[in-house]
This record gives C-alpha cells, structure tokens and sequence, in this order.
C-alpha cells in the first residue's frame, strides 16, 4: 500500500514520566497502608471458634457423621439432625447447605490465611494477566497480524512481570496450602477407604490434587512459558538492530509463537485446576480452565489498550492512531461478551442438572454474597457491553480509560469472589485489605511494566508489518 | 430512508462519465485529483475494500451497524416473547422443579435468536442495499467491477466540465473511459 499520506517510521525512547511514577508510587505505598490497617482489624479472635469446631471436627461422631454423608444420604441426614442437637451452639454455620468443606477442614490459623489468601489472589491474577499478555503476541504473530505490530512492545513489557507474579502466588500456597486447601489437609490425614472420616471424592482426586503436583507442573509448566516468551522477546530485541528488510527473525518469531500458542492453549488450565479450583476440591467443572483464562485473557487486553491510550496521551507511539485503539476496544468488547457466554455455560448446567457436588459452589455464592454475585456480572458484562457497543465509545481514550477501570476491577473481583467463599464460607466482604494489596500490586505491576518499556525502543521499527501497522485503518 | 432509495437505480440519472482503472494506487491518486479539483464524484465501485478511498470520497459511515443492532433487538424481542408465550402462557412445564418464568435456561435461546436475526438481517439488508439480492435487478456498470476492475461515475450535473473530468481520469491511469445517458454506455 504506497497510498495515503506518508508516516514516518522511527524509534521512540520511552522515559517514565514523573507523574506516573508518582501515581504508581503512591498507589503502592497507600496500597501498603491500607493492607496494614486491614491486618490490624482482622478478628484474631475468629480463630477460638474454629479452634473449637476443629475439636469437634475430630471427634468420633462427627467423623461417623461425615462418613455417613458420603455413603448413606440417608443415615447422613439422621446424624447431622443428631449432631445439631448435641452441639446446638455451632447450628449458626449451616454446613450442610455450604457443601462438605465447613465439616471436614476447618481453618486452622483463620486471620492469617486471610492475608496469603489475598496475597494468593493477588499473585495469581497478575501472573495470568502477564501470560494472557504473552499469549496475545503469540496469536499476533501465529495469525500473521498487520496491525498490531505498532503497540507489540506493551504486552511485551506485561510479560515481564511473570516472575513477580508467580513469586508472590508461590509463597503464599507455600505458607498457607494446607489452611487454603482442603486437600491439602486431608492428604496429611493418610486415610484409608473405611477409615472415619474417609473421603471417596479426596482419594479419588489425589493422584492429581497432590502436593507433589501441585508444586512441580505449575513450576514446569510457566518456566516453560517463560522461556519461549523470553525467546520472542529477544527476537524482537534483536530484530531492532537487523537490517531493514531481514525476515530472519520475523519468521523465528513465528515459530515461537505457533510452539507457545499450542503448548498454553493446552497447558493454561492447570493453573486454573490447582490454585483456584482446587479450593473447592469436592466441586467439578469442566470449564473452569476456560473460564478462568477468559477472564485474564480480556483483562490483558484492557491493560495494553489502557497503556497504549497512555503512552498516547503522554505524546509517545507516534504510528498509532485512533484506528489501533478502536481494535483494541474492539478486542475488549468481543470478549466481554465470550466472557458472559462462558460464565452462562459454567453456571446454566449447574444450575439445570442440580447435582449436589456441583451446586453447592453457586448455592454459597448466590445464597450469601447475593450483591457480589451480581455486581459480578454488572461490573464484567453489562455495564462493558452497554457502553462499549457504540463505534464512539470504542474510539475514545476516556470512554475506554473508564470502562477498562470498571473491567480491571471487575476482574480481579471476579478471582476474589472464586477464591474467598470457598475459604472461608459465607460472611467475608470486600475490605480494606482487599483495597489495599490490589492497589499495591496495581502499583508495583505499572511501575514494573513502565519500567520494561524504557529498557528497549517503543517502536519495532524492524518489523516487517511496521509499515501496515502505520498505515491501519478500519475505515469510516 | 436509502434502502428504499429509487435513485440509487444509475438509468433514471443525468449523462454519467465512467472510468475504468486496474490499479487501485492509480484510482486513489485519481479520486485525489477528481476531489481536490472540485467535481463532486458519485460513487466508486470496487471488487474489494480500497484502504483509503472511503476517506478521500468522504463517504459517510456505514449505516449497517445500526441495521445489525435493530435486527439484533428484533430477534431479541421476538424469542423473548416466543419463550414466554411457549413456557409460560400456553404450556407450562414442570422441568426438574424450576420456576416457570424467567429462568436461565431462557437465555440461550434468547442469545441464539439474537444473533440468529443479526446476521441474516445484516446478510438481507446489505444485498438488498448493494442490489445483489436475488430478484433485485443489478446496476453493474462494467460486468468486471465484481471481479478486477474498479469503477468511477461521475454525473454530469451543472458546473462539471466533462472534458476537464475526462482529462484527470487519463492523465491518472483510467484504462477506459465512457459515458452512458439512459443506460447506454458509449466508449470516449
């Protein structure tokens, strides 16, 4: 295409603002504070009452009755009436109605597992959000996408952060694995089958829901990640300095990402599987890998257009145009709207079948976090797909500015909210600890980001669709 | 409203020059030319999108989108409807203990139906539109602007100097140029 007018292609040296270090600076150390004040008001003394129930918990009747639960619904619902009436003081938990995981694991340090729970969610949503930022150059260039060429160096600088991310979500389940996850503890337990208190859905889920696993795949598996994302980011490196015109790299890049697309598309999920699923470990749900990447992946794509709209604002990416900001606005809205189709396929056959080891995870969660529930949906779906429908809305950096908030947010609540009711059950609200370890890591993963993109020109001035890029238009 | 537009038909129009390209950087530099001399171009027919071109024309915005959302809107309103009338009013069914009234389950049927009607409404309103439908008579100017050539018509209304029109499209590569009063096109 030699029409249209002329666009000159030249390196950009990105230097972070003062502004936007201050921003990030204070959100980390506002972050910090408010963490602090959230720790001070946790009720420490949460932890006597289930110190108590744990002693109950341990007792021959409850076992017996536990037992009873899984085999005989019958004799089951014979011994918790028995139970309820021997230990009336506990009736305010109702165990049954919540699932199996009240009764069999009561949190042994409750205000602590508080924090790494946080912090696990923290880790955990920053570490998917830096790899949805990998995944999406990959497909850039798999799909041998013209377009995108021009903001590749955002998510680049996402991906960065990877390590970070995954350090923090590692040290939390490290401290806190056998408070967070029942599996964990029963797999202390070494029950046989007929033992009191064996558990038939445990035991046959421990060939996976191992601590073994549990540590060595993640670790296997984002090191393996990392390095091919670490190769396409040197490729890119490397093809600054090539000559105008050489291919080489481009066409390694290529490679790299097809062996990445495949290997993630496969492999994503068992961070979904063991961290955050596994929390619920009596649950299924065979979309929950799907669904948890959707809801990383569109996050991903609302940070690069939200930093892109940035580094516009302050002047930088002189190839980039509304044009790119409208694709990425469009990218946005599409998978706002595939994430509401998956949530939908994830709860309408639940919520159809009615099988009691499925529902309880929705039964919790609709029951006693009613405002959560549908904020969820409100803040991920409907306020993102009414605003972003008009063509206006997707072309103006404020539009997006807002609605990319909304849905960062919105996000990172909707990991809060599959995490904290199947911790602790019912009751936990959004506080300032919440406010306050989100804010930091917000803060730490700009300034981090930011930071990336000094290290190198903002421009692959090298790359073959540079040109196309430049001149990207999604017409009138 | 266009879609009903009986001028969009070219045979009912004033005297019409026509010019034929086969190079869409040379049609571009062309339509530049056309435009910056002033002479109001009536429309351009290519087999493909021309990057570009629709800027320099100044074309206004398509008004597909907003037929695709009114489409989307009627599906959505019609299988709502259809479900209640279905489920609730005519033949209430006991399922598993569900409510009868609105309920999940109403929601794929509601999503499909939506996008059902968008994407045959936009497929019948664009060929309708572009008079591609079936039944629709056409109004190619050149049989080969479907495949590789690319057309401009420029209606000789008051002020247009035909020679001078003439003159820019050769100089800018048009292999072809003519000119058709009451449908019948004439090689100049």
């Amino acid at each position: 295409m030699g029409h249209g007018h002329h666009i000159e292609i030249k390196q950009e040296t990105f230097v972070v603002p003062a502004k936007g270090k201050q921003f990030a600076m204070i959100l980390m150390i506002l972050g910090l504070i408010l963490a602090g004040i959230g720790i001070a008001n946790i009720d420490r003394n949460a932890g006597a009452h289930d110190e108590h129930t744990k002693v109950e918990a341990k007792s021959h009747d409850s076992h017996e009755a536990a037992t009873a639960h899984n085999e005989h619904v019958e004799h089951a619902v014979a011994a918790e009436s028995h139970e309820a009436d021997a230990h009336a003081e506990h009736a305010n938990v109702p165990n049954e109605k919540f699932g199996p995981r009240m009764e069999y694991h009561p949190i042994e340090h409750p205000w602590q597992t508080k924090i790494w729970a946080n912090l696990l969610i923290a880790g955990y949503f920053f570490l998917m959000v830096s790899l949805c930022a990998l995944f999406w150059i990959a497909i850039q260039y798999a799909a041998n996408a013209g377009w995108s060429a021009a903001v590749k160096r955002i998510p680049e600088a996402m991906f960065t952060f990877v390590p970070v991310a995954f350090g923090v979500l590692l040290i939390s389940v490290i401290i806190a694995k056998n408070d967070l996850y029942h599996w964990a503890h029963y797999e202390h337990l070494h029950l046989k089958v007929g033992d009191a208190g064996y558990d038939k859905i445990l035991d046959g889920k421990s060939g996976f829901l191992n601590s073994t696993l549990f540590f060595v795949l993640p670790i296997v598996l984002v090191t393996i990640w990392y390095i091919l994302g670490r190769r396409l980011r040197s490729l890119s490196l490397q093809e600054d300095s090539a000559a105008k015109g050489d291919t080489t790299f481009f066409k390694k890049s290529i490679r790299t990402s097809a062996i990445l697309a495949v290997i993630f598309g496969f492999t994503i999920s068992f961070m979904a599987w063991f961290f955050i699923m596994s929390i619920d470990a009596h649950w299924y749900s065979t979309i929950f890998g799907v669904y948890n990447f959707i809801t990383h992946w569109v996050t991903a794509i609302t940070i690069i257009a939200l930093l892109t709209a940035y580094l516009k604002k302050l002047g930088y990416l002189n190839i980039v145009s509304d044009e790119h900001i409208h694709d990425l606005g469009k990218f946005m809205f599409a998978f706002t709207i595939f994430w509401a189709y998956i949530w939908l396929s994830q709860y309408l056959l639940i919520w159809y079948a009615q099988i009691p080891e499925e529902m309880y995870y929705y039964q919790i969660r609709f029951e006693e976090y009613k405002a959560n529930f549908l904020g969820n949906l409100v803040m991920n779906f409907c306020l993102p797909f009414a605003l972003l429908l008009m063509r206006s809305a997707k072309r103006n950096r404020w539009v997006l500015g807002i609605i990319g908030t909304i849905m960062i947010l919105g996000h990172y609540h909707d990991v809060w909210f599959m995490v904290m009711p199947g911790v602790f059950g019912p009751g936990m609200q959004i506080g300032v600890l919440e406010v306050g370890v989100f804010m930091f890591f917000a803060g730490l993963f700009l300034i981090w980001t930011l930071t990336a993109l000094t290290k190198r020109g903002l421009i692959p001035v090298n790359h073959p669709y540079i040109e196309e890029s430049a001149h990207h238009d999604v017409g009138v | 409203m266009g879609i009903l537009d009986k001028n969009l038909s070219l045979r009912n129009r004033n005297k019409m020059l026509i010019g034929v390209w086969e190079d869409e950087d040379k049609l571009i530099e062309a339509t530049d030319a056309m435009v910056h001399s002033g002479v109001h171009i009536h429309d351009i027919y290519t087999p493909y999108p021309v990057h570009g071109l629709d800027r320099i024309i100044g074309a206004r915005r398509s008004r597909l989108a907003r037929v695709a959302f009114l489409c989307g809107l009627t599906g959505f309103i019609l299988m709502t409807t259809m479900i209640w009338y279905m489920y609730v009013l005519d033949w209430p069914v006991n399922v598993g203990n569900k409510p009868v009234r609105f309920t999940p389950s109403w929601i794929p049927v509601m999503f499909e139906g939506t996008v059902l009607c968008t994407a045959y409404g936009m497929g019948f309103f664009f060929f309708w539109r572009s008079r591609l439908l079936l039944g629709v008579k056409n109004d190619l100017l050149d049989e080969r602007q479907t495949d590789d050539r690319m057309i401009m018509a420029i209606e000789c209304n008051e002020g247009v100097n035909e020679a001078d029109v003439l003159n820019i499209m050769k100089s800018n590569g048009a292999v072809e140029c003519r000119e058709m009063s009451h449908g019948v096109q004439t090689t100049i």
